[in-house]
Order: C-alpha cells, then sequence, then structure tokens
C-alpha cells in the first residue's frame, strides 16, 4: 500500500490550522479506508473499528492546532490509531467475538489469490476460506503488539522503518516482533492443517 | 503435507485488505463523523471548551509544554486571578495616606518673599487659625526641644490670599 503524498496532506493540515473544517474532511476522507483496514485487523470486529474510528479522528482533530509537522500527517495519524487501538484492546482483554468482514469480490483476481490457490499449491481454494478463518483466529491468539505490527507490515504494506516511527520502537524490535509472530502464526496453522476437525 | 512457508503466510495476511465493509460505509463515515462532532459539542461542559480553546490558543504560541499541563495552566490563571483582585484592593489605603499627606507637601510651595535660609519660618501674619493650631502644637513638645512650628493641614490655595 502506497504512502499518500505528503505534500498534499502538509497543505490540507495547514488549511485545517487556519480554521478550514472542509480541509480536514478530506483528510478523513483519504484515510478512512487506510486506517479502518489497521483498526480491524487488530479488533477483528466491525463495532469495535467503526466507533474507535471515530473517536481517532475526533482526537486528531482536536490535536490538529499542536501537530508541528516533525513527522508525516501519514506517520502522526497512524500512531494516533495505534496507540488508541492498542488502549481499547488492554482495556477489552478477551472480551471480544470476531465480527469479520467478507472478503471482497475482487480478490478473485488477486495475484497471490490465484497463486496460493493454484493445483499445486498446498492451499486449495475449497479450504482457503477456512484456512483464513484459522488464520484470523491465530492472529487473535497473538499479543495486541505482535499484531500490529503484522497488521502493518503484511496487511499494510509498510516498511520497518515506517513502523518503528509509528511505534516509536527500534527497527530492531519491530524485526524480532515480526519475526515471533509469523513463527507463531505458522504454528498455529500447521497445527489446523494437521487437525481440520479441531 | 509440507508446513506453511512465511511467504505463503504473508501472502494469507495480505488477503486480508479484501476484507471490507461495503462501499456505503466510506460514504456515510463522514456524515457519521460529523453527527458525533456536534454531540460531542453539545454534551461538553462549558469549563472544558475554555480550557481546550486556552490550550490552543498556548499552541499557537508555541508553548506546547506549558499546553500539556492543562493544571499548571489553570493554576497561572487562578493565581493571575489573585494578584490582580490584591492589586485592585491596595490602591484604596494608599490613596487615603496620600491625601493626609498633601496638605503638609502643599504648605513648602507657598510663595513667600520674606523666606530664606536663616530666617525660614515666616514673621508673616498668618491669621488667627493658623496661630491658635502653632501655639498647641508647640505645647506637645519638651521645653528644650527648639520650637517646632505645624502649618495647618488646610491647603494653601484655600487661605485667603496675604497682604504685605
Amino acid at each position: 500500500m502506497e504512502q499518500p503524498r505528503s505534500d498534499e496532506d502538509q497543505q490540507l493540515v495547514a488549511r485545517t490550522q487556519a480554521g478550514e473544517a472542509a480541509a480536514f474532511d478530506e483528510l478523513v476522507v483519504k484515510y478512512t479506508p487506510r486506517l479502518y483496514g489497521l483498526v480491524y485487523n487488530m479488533t477483528s470486529n466491525h463495532e469495535d473499528t467503526n466507533d474507535l474510528l471515530q473517536d481517532i479522528f475526533s482526537k486528531a482533530y482536536k490535536s490538529i492546532g499542536g501537530f508541528r509537522g516533525k513527522s508525516s500527517f501519514y506517520t502522526w495519524i497512524h500512531s494516533i490509531a495505534v496507540n488508541m487501538t492498542l488502549n481499547f484492546l488492554k482495556k477489552r482483554g478477551r472480551r471480544f467475538h470476531l465480527s469479520l468482514d467478507d472478503m471482497d469480490g475482487s480478490v478473485q483476481n488477486d495475484k497471490e489469490f490465484l497463486e496460493l490457490t493454484a493445483t499445486t499449491s498446498p492451499v486449495r481454494e475449497a479450504d482457503l476460506s477456512e484456512l483464513q478463518r484459522r488464520l484470523n483466529e491465530s492472529m487473535m491468539k497473538l499479543s495486541d503488539e505482535h499484531r500490529a505490527v503484522v497488521t502493518m507490515f503484511h496487511i499494510q504494506g509498510m516498511p520497518h522503518a515506517e513502523i518503528s516511527k509509528i511505534l516509536k520502537v527500534s527497527e530492531g524490535t519491530v524485526r524480532s516482533r515480526l519475526f515471533y509472530a509469523n513463527r507463531q502464526l505458522q504454528n498455529y496453522l500447521d497445527e489446523f492443517r494437521k487437525n481440520p476437525v479441531s | 503435507m509440507d508446513p506453511l512457508s512465511e511467504e505463503q503466510i504473508g501472502k494469507l495476511l495480505r488477503l486480508k485488505k479484501y476484507e471490507q465493509p461495503p462501499p456505503a460505509y466510506f460514504e456515510n463515515f463522514l456524515h457519521e463523523f460529523h453527527r458525533r462532532q456536534r454531540d460531542e459539542l453539545l454534551r461538553e461542559p462549558v469549563w472544558r471548551i475554555a480550557l481546550q480553546r486556552t490550550q490552543d490558543f498556548l499552541f499557537r504560541l508555541n508553548i506546547p509544554g506549558l499546553a500539556s499541563y492543562p493544571a499548571l495552566a489553570t493554576a497561572l490563571v487562578i493565581c493571575a486571578a489573585v494578584i490582580s483582585l490584591k492589586v485592585y484592593q491596595t490602591p484604596e489605603t494608599v490613596n487615603v495616606a496620600a491625601q493626609n499627606r498633601t496638605p503638609v507637601v502643599a504648605t513648602t510651595s507657598l510663595p513667600n518673599s520674606n523666606w530664606s535660609l536663616s530666617n525660614p519660618v515666616t514673621t508673616r501674619d498668618l491669621g488667627p487659625s493658623l496661630v491658635r493650631t502653632v501655639k498647641d502644637s508647640s505645647k506637645t513638645h519638651r521645653v528644650a526641644a527648639p520650637p517646632r512650628y505645624v502649618l495647618d493641614s488646610t491647603p494653601v490655595s484655600y487661605e485667603a490670599a496675604f497682604r504685605f
């Protein structure tokens, strides 16, 4: 997923800081789908994601006066989103239910989907949806911090450096969290593939 | 059965980007955001709005450190209010003292042609009221002490014009 142009964001931020609320609306429209993916893959619940997204933009709007542009708006809004989601997850604890959205129809044209469901692949189309369900469950078994890194790196396609800025940790920490999380996911999914009924 | 490689797991995870809400969700999101903002404003107490405005103002003045401590900012506002109250109360007593002293100061500026360094006290006829005051005042001093003259507190400008 490509980063939006930061100069365009800077202009919108400056206009918002000057009191033009419509400029902030443009930022909301621009960042909603991206942040939805981030928050949703960390919470696995649509209602929670919706509430959190509203709170995230509300907080961003209130704090934008203090945004000095030391980082890009992209990094800044993602930091707010990740921190608020992690705080929410700490409060929520283990009391949650998965309410996952269905896959978009365009997945059928995705190169990686085609590769995964090819006859030579260990993953067959028939069990792909089940595997996806198991993957979501496995994701929820990861710690909140590990899930955040997996979401940003694998799903959102962010580089390690960007993730380290957002989480305010070193790149080494990002890499080690990613390594550990991948191992855990591998173990959970292999267990399922060996015993599909479990 | 081969275990899933890290790459395959990555591919599976990347497919999750297709898990999206219906398109209408994103269309309504902004509308919902505006509605919530209005609701929040209506529910927010006045003091909190005032505090936020103060914080924003401090941020614009590039004092984010201070603005990030609302308690400190509030304490400063209270201190300023207390000090300003004190300042408004104090001048009342100062003015009274000044009023009492004014006539004495005024007598020193009395234009007097007979006045000189060798004879600093006027020998003119100052009128009955002033003479009486001088006599009364002199009784308060010891006999050995040099005589001191205290002028009446009536401003000079209120006295009758001198005759030569």
